[in-house]
């Protein structure tokens, strides 16, 4: 007996696999692409973690037993080393914070004025210009703006702390440390108030200089009101750079033993510069301690975020 | 008040180009930056004689008829006087010297270096304080050399580049396709509205706002054992180095790539699903491919950062300058290098500034290529 | 046998109705027009003959559709299969960023066919068919983009018949075009007639009066009246159905 194979019955269960292959693929990739994904979000995780682990080692007796580091000297000392074990950090942070706070408050109004007079007084063929410069100014890395703030600010503060009749370590100080912060987050906040100025609704100012307002009551009372959240979302990133930021700081700021330096013209120590001033071996605790800083930039940026987050949602109440 | 923004960058930009342009030679891009002394001797003069000055020879120049060779006076980066050797014609003796430290290899006398010293077979000396003209002299008339001591400049950044270019080269070929397809999973294929998908988005936005020295801290905590394990490496090194910087512009890739998959107009997918395609062939066959500009942006973007980076490499890889580049050790990058020189007692502003305008150089380019894929980006329709 | 069978079709996206039990049937190698105001559901209906509402976030269906007697609403039904047979045309031509040549072999191709020869052959076929072929057969290896608007739909149209389907959809497909392509479009379908069953959607009465064989007009999710074309325009048995007609609202 043939047994007659039916063409029809086979395309058909060839087109039934095929379907199936079909919803199965689907499936699949979902899955494969979903590791890449895991993976880039648990980094986050590790680095917490890891940098956890060897930061809170120095304070740990089961890992460097009697030569440990006091927790809370260390959060309150105003020293940096004192060999051979103790390490104060308390003052860093006040360093840290002061210099962030006032380089924002010089860059801050320098940003908002550029980024007004590049939206609304510019003629839209240089405004291009104007943003591609700040741009490239942003591109700029902070090993160079170091260069930059060595060769030029530190030598011009020089020339100022001689009108003052002060002393200064070659132009190494506080104040070069604020000023080429201000200058490289510059940029960063005019970008975002460019940004949030321009998405201002410019019926808005019409409806303003109809009432009889002037050009500049209606730019500051007006368009800067509605921009505000875009501003402060910028100072926060600008704020957030400034703290994180370490070549640059480390060349200029001087990496004083004590503190806090609250004078303009003495040099000083941040978080940063701790971590990357004065590396010589890669193990031990000289090196440990590093990410015990490095855990409290960490926190320090963590608390300022939260912290700056709060003002904008209540600066941002109006819009 | 607002031209603060143009000033200040017309400041750097004088100031580095001012201090660096004088040290900008082919010869600093390839170049070693350890000086290397070459200790020659010359067994045997044959061929003697007879050379021709050739046309192109600097006209400062002062050449030796007799051995082939162009002399000129030039100084050094500290500003000393020297004698360069500027032209080594190619059947003179001199292309056959041998070290005297291994009389087993061959060293020809090249451009570039220094002649320190040279003792002729009767043991005339002629030292590098000797002008070139002098110099020369002394070698058309005497046929022998006993003694040739030479030192390459040093100060190049060879190593520097090669060493930035394998850390790129290395991370990228790790953060793409773990960016691309992170980007690709959450866009095209993961559940909207879901609580975990949302978490993991969270997370990875957060990472876009972890300050570089911090990346520094986790390679030197994470990276640096882990090379340590599976490779022969000891410490800080390239594979290290490459793998910190992948996690580094990871969140810059998948941002970049969703935005690209976000432009693809939702009527292709609708029309290719209902042809009959599923999810996957959608996704790979039409939406990736139109996507590539925008995955291009987002490999300019990520090289733009990587290369001025250095906090994290310091801390990741190390800060020693090297000429011969092995991948499992470390070795400083551009940005790197210029932190080396400027640490220490005497900064070197000159040299920083000379590898700060070739970083600034490549940044500007890349920038300008952005906007250029930008561009072609939104006329594609 | 019908093509179509609707039973007591709902349809709700997040909980808003768009169908109203809706019954009716598809008529094979016929045309059939959807037509009412905006928003009356029918393009949400033809979404459903080919499953693509399946896409919508939120969208819930309930009754059943059978195709050929199966319901395409159960549970393991192949739905790549479904779309392989029931083809759609959308308002917006949309052709991928590819060359005329991979548009239409795009969806021969995500089926396994890789043969050149095939290809050349199914694609040169749907082009004839498709009234596009005289146009483009100089340049087929150019980007699709460079089609004109009227083109590119009958491109699309092409792409479709590639699939060898039984349906073709079309979800108003001349909205877009100017009168000229438009009416290129028209006789188009009255040849795809003969071989495919159509079912379009279009808010152009004038056009459905045309073209279609059998009409059916919905309002707010329901479906109102479904006759002949002959019927619906001359003699409308439902008000509602007479006063959209006339002009009177929508």
């Amino acid at each position: 007996m043939i047994v007659k194979i039916d063409p029809e019955a086979n395309r058909r269960t060839q087109k039934s696999k095929r379907f199936i292959w079909m919803k199965h693929s689907d499936r699949f990739m979902k899955g494969l692409l979903m590791v890449p994904t895991l993976m880039s979000a648990s980094f986050v995780i590790f680095i917490v973690g890891f940098i956890s682990r060897k930061g809170i080692a120095p304070f740990l007796p089961s890992v460097y037993g009697s030569e440990r580091v006091n927790a809370f000297s260390f959060l309150s000392g105003t020293t940096w080393f004192v060999p051979p074990n103790v390490y104060g950090i308390l003052f860093i942070v006040i360093n840290t914070l002061y210099i962030v706070a006032l380089s924002t408050l010089i860059s801050v109004p320098l940003s908002v004025a550029s980024a007004l007079f590049v939206t609304r007084i510019l003629p839209k063929k240089l405004q291009g210009v104007f943003k591609s410069i700040i741009e490239l100014l942003a591109a700029i890395p902070s090993v160079i703006y170091g260069v930059f703030g060595l060769g030029i600010i530190a030598k011009s503060v020089v020339r100022l702390a001689e009108l003052f009749h002060a002393q200064t370590a070659g132009g190494i100080s506080t104040l070069t440390t604020i000023i080429v912060l201000a200058i490289m987050i510059y940029p960063t906040i005019t970008m975002m108030s460019v940004a949030a100025i321009s998405a201002v609704d410019p019926a808005l100012e019409h409806h303003s200089l109809a009432l009889g307002a002037t050009k500049v009551q209606t730019m500051t009372k007006v368009t800067l009101a509605s921009a505000k959240p875009g501003i402060f979302t910028g100072i926060i990133l600008g704020v957030g750079r400034a703290l994180g930021e370490a070549t640059a700081v480390s060349m200029v700021a001087g990496n004083a033993g004590s503190g806090p330096s609250l004078m303009l013209f003495s040099t000083t120590r941040t978080l940063t510069s701790t971590m990357l001033l004065g590396l010589k071996e890669t193990s031990g605790m000289d090196y440990d301690i590093r990410f015990s800083v490095g855990l409290v930039l960490i926190g320090v940026i963590f608390v300022s975020n939260f912290i700056l987050a709060h003002f904008k949602k209540k600066v941002g109440r109006f819009s | 008040m607002s031209l603060v923004g143009v000033m200040v960058l017309a400041l750097i930009m004088g100031f580095i180009i001012n201090r660096g342009v004088g040290l900008l030679t082919w010869d600093l891009l390839i170049g070693d930056y350890h000086p290397t002394t070459y200790n020659l001797s010359l067994p045997t003069t044959e061929s003697l004689g007879g050379f021709a000055r050739p046309n192109d020879l600097d006209e400062s120049a002062f050449f030796s008829q007799m051995w082939g060779l162009g002399l000129m006076d030039d100084v050094d980066f500290e500003g000393k006087a020297v004698v360069r050797v500027i032209y080594v014609d190619a059947q003179s003796p001199l292309q056959m010297m041998r070290d005297k430290n291994n009389l087993e290899r061959v060293v020809g006398l090249f451009p570039g270096l220094a002649l320190e010293k040279v003792i002729f077979s009767d043991l005339t000396i002629g030292l590098s304080r000797t002008k070139a003209e002098n110099f020369i002299i002394l070698f058309d008339t005497h046929e022998g050399i006993n003694d040739l001591l030479a030192v390459s400049s040093g100060n190049g950044i060879r190593g520097a580049i090669i060493t930035t270019g394998l850390l790129i080269g290395f991370a990228l070929m790790i953060a793409l396709p773990i960016g691309i397809f992170s980007a690709v999973y959450l866009h095209e294929f993961a559940p909207k509205n879901n609580a975990f998908i949302h978490t993991m988005r969270k997370m990875i936005d957060t990472l876009s706002g972890v300050p570089s020295i911090v990346y520094g801290l986790m390679g030197a905590a994470v990276f640096i054992p882990f090379t340590s394990r599976i490779s022969k490496a000891e410490g800080g090194n390239l594979f290290s180095g490459a793998l910190t910087l992948a996690v580094m512009v990871l969140p810059i890739i998948i941002s970049a790539t969703i935005d690209a998959l976000r432009a693809v107009p939702d009527d292709y997918r609708k029309a290719s699903l209902a042809l009959g395609a599923n999810h996957t062939q959608t996704t790979f066959r039409i939406v990736i491919k139109s996507a590539v500009p925008g995955i291009m942006s987002a490999v300019l973007l990520s090289v733009g950062r990587m290369i001025g980076e250095s906090a994290a490499l310091i801390y990741a890889v190390g800060t020693a300058i090297k000429d011969h580049i092995i991948l499992t050790e470390k070795s400083a990058s551009l940005a790197v290098f210029i932190w080396s020189v400027m640490a220490g007692e005497v900064p070197n502003f000159e040299l920083a500034c000379s590898v700060a305008i070739i970083i600034m150089a490549v940044v500007l380019f890349i920038n300008v290529l952005i906007k250029l894929v930008a561009r072609r980006f939104t006329l594609l329709p | 046998m019908n093509t179509f069978d609707v039973r007591e079709l709902v349809l709700t996206y997040d909980g808003k109705a768009a169908l109203q039990h809706v019954s009716m049937n598809i008529i094979p190698k016929q045309v059939t027009a959807l037509i009412g105001p905006s928003g009356c559901g029918k393009s949400s209906l033809l979404r459903c003959l080919n499953r693509m509402n399946d896409l919508i976030d939120g969208c819930n269906v309930e009754g059943e559709i059978l195709f050929h007697g199966e319901n395409i609403y159960a549970k393991n039904y192949n739905v790549y299969e479904l779309r392989t047979k029931v083809g759609m045309v959308f308002q917006k031509p949309s052709p991928f960023p590819m060359s005329i040549f991979d548009n239409v072999a795009y969806g021969p191709r995500c089926q396994g066919i890789n043969d050149k020869k095939t290809l050349e052959n199914i694609v040169k076929k749907a082009l004839v068919d498709a009234a596009l072929y005289d146009e483009v057969k100089e340049r087929l290896k150019e980007s699709a983009m460079a089609l004109s608007g009227g083109q590119q739909q009958r491109l699309s149209i092409a792409r479709t018949i590639a699939m060898q389907p039984e349906v073709i959809l079309m979800d108003e497909p001349t909205s877009a075009l100017d009168p000229i392509a438009t009416g290129k479009i028209e006789e188009l379908i009255f040849d795809l007639k003969k071989h495919y069953t159509i079912v379009i959607v279009t808010h152009n009465m004038q056009q459905a009066a045309r073209i279609s064989d059998y009409t059916a007009f919905f309002l707010m999710g329901n479906l109102v009246e479904f006759n002949t074309t002959e019927q619906i325009f001359r003699q409308p048995t439902q008000a509602k159905t007479e006063e959209y007609i006339t002009g009177r609202f929508g």
